[in-house]
């Protein structure tokens, strides 16, 4: 079933996707829209943040207390909501970050046998 | 927060995430036509890298953890919808199960209110009462107080023994002029301490501790709450005031708290005093004798203090003075407080019409099973459309089941209501049940009491689970791609199904032919009450029950300057054909004095206890009774004549035993009615001068006591009759030609010249006194008229209901019969078979049932056996009568199925 699908992907992805958001805040408040283009422009097009995991995300997110809303202003004049970190938030950032930092030296260590016997 | 602001508020979130999201789209749409893209292509695109708005919304909203409650809410606007989309079968599923709630509600509350209430004393359960008794332990006799003294010295069982008595007669509270009827009880100063209860305000009672008596000017009271807020306007002042009571002053000391009785409950206001010793105390004597009630220590059970209690009553007899009647006395009858004034029939019938009023549920809720198994069933095809389109089993079963609460709460809110009008409607009759009656039943918060409503929610909650979990987890689970698959609405229900709903009409059938049998079984009582012989007649009878102001009658000779121009004046009124004075009417039940009579052995005389009564000679007038021997009085037999007196056959028989001729028993001579206590004079001694038929005194199936008349004015004032046979009760009964409700302005006139006290009488209709004595059987029978009415038209409702569903479900198969050459006779044959399996099936079990329930009625029937045949069997036709009708049409409509279109809608 549909639903079921979008569920499990939100999972699959809810640790990086995380970081993500939180890494994108960390430059300044930002609204849903501007998150999603921020990753892909950032990841070089690969990463397409689905809506249907982004807004759950930030919503659960800032029911954790690791970010808060405000509604606001584009420079199009656009009303938008737009969210940002909060001292909570910031620590979460440091801690996922470092756990990204081992999984990926893990990961390297693990790989690089590839050119040896 | 509450739930209803949880639910606002997650609105307006919902309106703030639409925005969002619609913000989302609008800068995605403006960067697409920003990079040249037209307007239509610049949305297109925007819409589609979105994905499904709804979706996202619905995923989004459900990290905020509200979904189940909201899905509770959106359950309930379903329901609601349902409810509305098809009123009738609302109606049907609510008006079924307020039926069966009100009926157990109503039973319930009435059960509270006779038995459950507990004792308002401290641990009431350690409280007993002992009499000393004969051997055989089964009549137990007041307490001499040499033997209470010695039980408080020796019973190491106990932590204290109490006393009390009610005084004798009626006392009347007199303030600022107007006299009030109280009960008066004269109690141990340490009684309320053994209760443990203390005043509301003011002090308890004072007393010596050694005899914990006062002396005899030590006149104080102690009131209860009722007294204070209606007799002195809930005046805080009052404690220290003097009062009049019974014409001699007291101090009043305290107040009780408000509902505190003591030692029944009553609507009269009560009043205690200490006791005073008189000389008759320092011997064990029949003159000044007490009720006794012990507690029992914490740890002793009532058994180990029975046993201490008997050795040591054992031992009192060796020691102390011995009276002649020592070997009634010489054991202990022990029985627990709470069982004073509970009458075990009226607990007995209470218990069974609750057992039938919850059998009624059975039936209601089996009934409204019923009805949603068909409504689940139309709606097969929707469920199942919810389950393909993603709805979980548990989900959908949530959804019914609220649908099924929704209608039990309402069912129950409709069912308080006919609880109480029906209370209200059987007030009279619960009126004559121990404590029921005397609280306003129309206090709607006092009926409800918290045990009351525990039930009624439980009751609510089980109707519910019992009615629709069961079709709900049915339709949830049937398998959804049959049920789509089908389509038409011909689809045809599970054979088993239907094998289920026959069950339960089945059940139906049986569970109501219980109730109709003990119905009928009461119906045939209260008939054979009413066609027994009474030996008098009731019609054009009006019957005033006075209320003598005992303290003032005792010092005048009552009879004669009350009693007779009393009568002498009503026999005048014009419209009144003939009045006579008589202690208590046949069937009265309001007072009764018995005497022991202790015959001459040498002459072969008996023993007897026996009522007696005073009556005037135009009492038979009045009733119209006969006499099998010699007369009654007449206006020949004054207060100077020779004293007289006329018995019953009952009374013959039991004191002239070896007599077979009842002439011979005119002439006896019986006891002295105007000896003063103590005096012997064997020339003032009366004679029986004529034997009455057996008449019904207490209750119509209960035999006939022994009883003595003599004439009121014979009685001297002094004599030891005097003051109990004149000073307390006296009723006066008129044979009208008008009906008698009439004549009671004029009466109560009379009556009020007589003296102001006797403007209070209470009229009856010596009719009605006769249905009054019916008591618990007319209160079974009327309650189970309706029970089982109401279960009869369940039960046929639930067979109609069945069967119109199978026939319409079966259409296509009649239409096909038809077409194969069936004739309408062998299709209405089919139905009513059908309809004939279920009836008979039910009627068998229900055999069983009733004959089970007939035992528990059984306490009750009069001229009937409880396993009647006649009763079952008339019973039986009447429901299988019922049930051919509620088959009819639905075989009817079977009938009239065309085969072309049945055919055609293939």
């Amino acid at each position: 079933m549909a639903r079921q699908q979008y569920r499990n992907r939100i999972e699959i992805l809810q640790g990086t996707l995380d970081l993500l958001v939180l890494e994108t805040l960390r430059w300044g408040a930002q609204h849903g829209y501007g998150i999603s283009q921020v990753i892909r422009a950032r990841s070089g097009e690969v990463f397409q943040v689905e809506t249907g995991s982004l807004y759950p995300a930030l919503h659960r997110m800032e029911k954790q207390g690791w970010i808060e809303s405000e509604w606001g202003q584009t420079e199009q004049n656009q009303r938008a909501k737009f969210y940002q970190l909060t001292a909570e938030g910031r620590k979460q950032l440091v801690r996922d970050r470092s756990k990204w930092e081992t999984l990926v030296a893990a990961m390297a260590g693990v790989m690089s046998p590839e050119t040896g016997a | 927060m509450s739930s209803w602001r949880r639910f606002f508020s997650s609105e307006a979130k919902r309106s703030e995430l639409d925005e969002e999201i619609a913000a989302h789209l609008a800068m995605a749409e403006a960067d697409n036509r920003a990079a040249g893209a037209d307007a239509a292509t610049a949305h297109h695109k925007a819409t589609a890298e979105f994905g499904n708005a709804a979706l996202v919304k619905d995923v989004t909203s459900s990290s905020w953890g509200w979904q189940r409650l909201e899905s509770f809410a959106q359950d309930a606007r379903y329901a609601i919808r349902q409810m509305r989309k098809g009123p009738g079968f609302a109606c049907a599923v609510i008006g079924t199960l307020a039926l069966g709630i009100g009926a157990a509600t109503a039973m319930f509350t009435v059960v509270d209110r006779t038995m459950l209430r507990p004792l308002p004393y401290k641990h009431p359960s350690r409280l007993v009462t002992i009499s000393p008794a004969g051997k055989d332990q089964r009549l137990g006799f007041q307490t001499s107080f040499p033997d209470i003294q010695a039980w408080r010295e020796q019973a190491k069982s106990f932590e204290g023994f109490a006393f009390y008595r009610q005084v004798s007669g009626r006392s009347f509270l007199n303030v600022d002029g107007t006299a009030t009827q109280v009960a008066l009880t004269q109690v141990s100063g340490n009684l309320f301490g053994l209760l443990g209860v203390t005043p509301q305000f003011g002090s308890g009672l004072r007393a010596r501790p050694d005899t914990l008596a006062v002396a005899g000017d030590d006149h104080t009271v102690v009131i209860n709450d009722l007294a204070w807020r209606e007799i002195f306007h809930s005046d805080r002042g009052i404690v220290g005031r003097t009062v009049q009571i019974n014409d001699e002053p007291y101090r009043i000391l305290g107040v009780m708290p408000k509902g505190f009785y003591f030692p029944y409950n009553s609507i009269t206001p009560q009043l205690w005093s200490p006791i005073q010793l008189g000389a008759d105390d320092a011997k064990r004597s029949y003159a000044s004798q007490y009720q006794v009630m012990g507690r029992v220590k914490a740890g002793i059970t009532i058994a180990q203090a029975n046993a201490e209690m008997q050795q040591i009553q054992m031992r009192i007899q060796k020691s102390i003075a011995q009276p002649d009647w020592a070997k009634d006395i010489d054991h202990i009858k022990m029985d627990p407080f709470a069982s004073i004034g509970a009458d075990k029939s009226t607990n007995h019938a209470l218990l069974a019409l609750l057992g039938a009023s919850g059998l009624l549920w059975l039936i209601a809720c089996l009934n409204a099973t019923n009805l949603l198994l068909v409504k689940a069933s139309v709606r097969a095809r929707e469920i199942a459309m919810r389950g393909a389109l993603g709805a979980s089993r548990w989900r959908l079963t949530q959804q019914l089941v609220i649908e099924g609460l929704l209608l039990s709460m309402s069912a129950a809110l409709l069912g308080i209501a006919l609880a109480l009008s029906a209370i209200t409607l059987f007030n009279h009759l619960l009126s004559h049940l121990p404590t029921a009656g005397l609280a306003p039943f129309a206090g709607i918060v006092a009926g409800l009491s918290p045990r009351v409503l525990l039930l009624l929610i439980a009751l609510t909650v089980i109707s519910a689970i019992l009615s629709s979990a069961w079709p709900a987890w049915m339709a949830a689970r049937s398998p959804i791609e049959a049920a789509l698959r089908q389509g038409g609405a011909q689809s045809g229900t599970a054979k088993g199904q239907n094998r289920l709903r026959g069950g339960l009409v089945i059940a139906e059938i049986a569970m109501s032919l219980a109730l109709l049998a003990c119905c009928g079984l009461l119906l045939r009582t209260i008939y054979a009450l009413r066609h027994t012989p009474l030996g008098f007649r009731t019609d054009h009878i009006l019957v005033a029950n006075m209320e003598i102001p005992t303290y003032r009658f005792a010092k005048i000779n009552a009879a004669q300057e009350i009693y007779m121009p009393l009568l002498e004046r009503a026999q005048h009124l014009p419209g009144v054909q003939s009045a006579g004075l008589v202690t208590e009417v046949p069937l009265g039940n309001t007072f009764n004095v018995m005497m022991y009579l202790e015959g001459d052995k040498a002459k072969g005389l008996g023993t007897t206890s026996s009522m007696f009564k005073a009556a005037t000679p135009d009492l038979q007038k009045v009733f119209g009774f006969s006499i099998l021997k010699g007369r009654y009085f007449n206006e020949h037999d004054t207060p100077s004549s020779e004293p007289v007196a006329v018995v019953n056959q009952a009374f013959a028989k039991a004191f002239a035993p070896h007599e077979q001729d009842l002439n011979k028993v005119i002439g006896l001579k019986l006891m002295s009615i105007s000896n003063k206590p103590g005096e012997k004079n064997e020339n003032t001694k009366t004679t029986i001068i004529g034997i009455l038929d057996d008449m019904h005194q207490w209750k119509i199936g209960v035999q006939a006591s022994p009883e003595i008349q003599v004439l009121p004015d014979q009685v001297k004032p002094g004599s030891s009759f005097y003051a109990i046979l004149e000073g307390v009760a006296m009723d006066l009964a008129v044979r009208t030609q008008r009906p008698p409700s009439e004549m009671i302005p004029q009466l109560r006139a009379i009556l009020k010249q007589a003296s102001p006290e006797l403007a209070d009488a209470k009229f009856s209709t010596m009719d009605q006194i006769v249905e009054d004595s019916f008591g618990s059987q007319q209160l079974a029978a009327k309650l189970l008229e309706v029970f089982a009415g109401s279960a009869l038209l369940l039960c046929v409702a639930g067979l109609y209901g069945l069967l119109a569903y199978v026939v319409s479900q079966r259409t296509r198969e009649m239409g096909v019969r038809f077409a194969l050459g069936a004739q309408k006779e062998d299709v209405v044959w089919l139905v009513m078979r059908q309809a004939g399996v279920l009836v008979i099936a039910g009627i068998v079990i229900g055999m069983g049932l009733a004959y089970g329930a007939g035992r528990l009625v059984q306490s009750f029937l009069f001229g009937i056996s409880a396993h009647d045949g006649w009763t079952l069997a008339a019973v039986a036709i009447l429901l299988m009568i019922c049930g051919g009708v509620a088959a009819w049409l639905p075989a009817r409509r079977a009938a009239g199925v065309n085969p072309v279109e049945a055919l055609r809608a293939e």
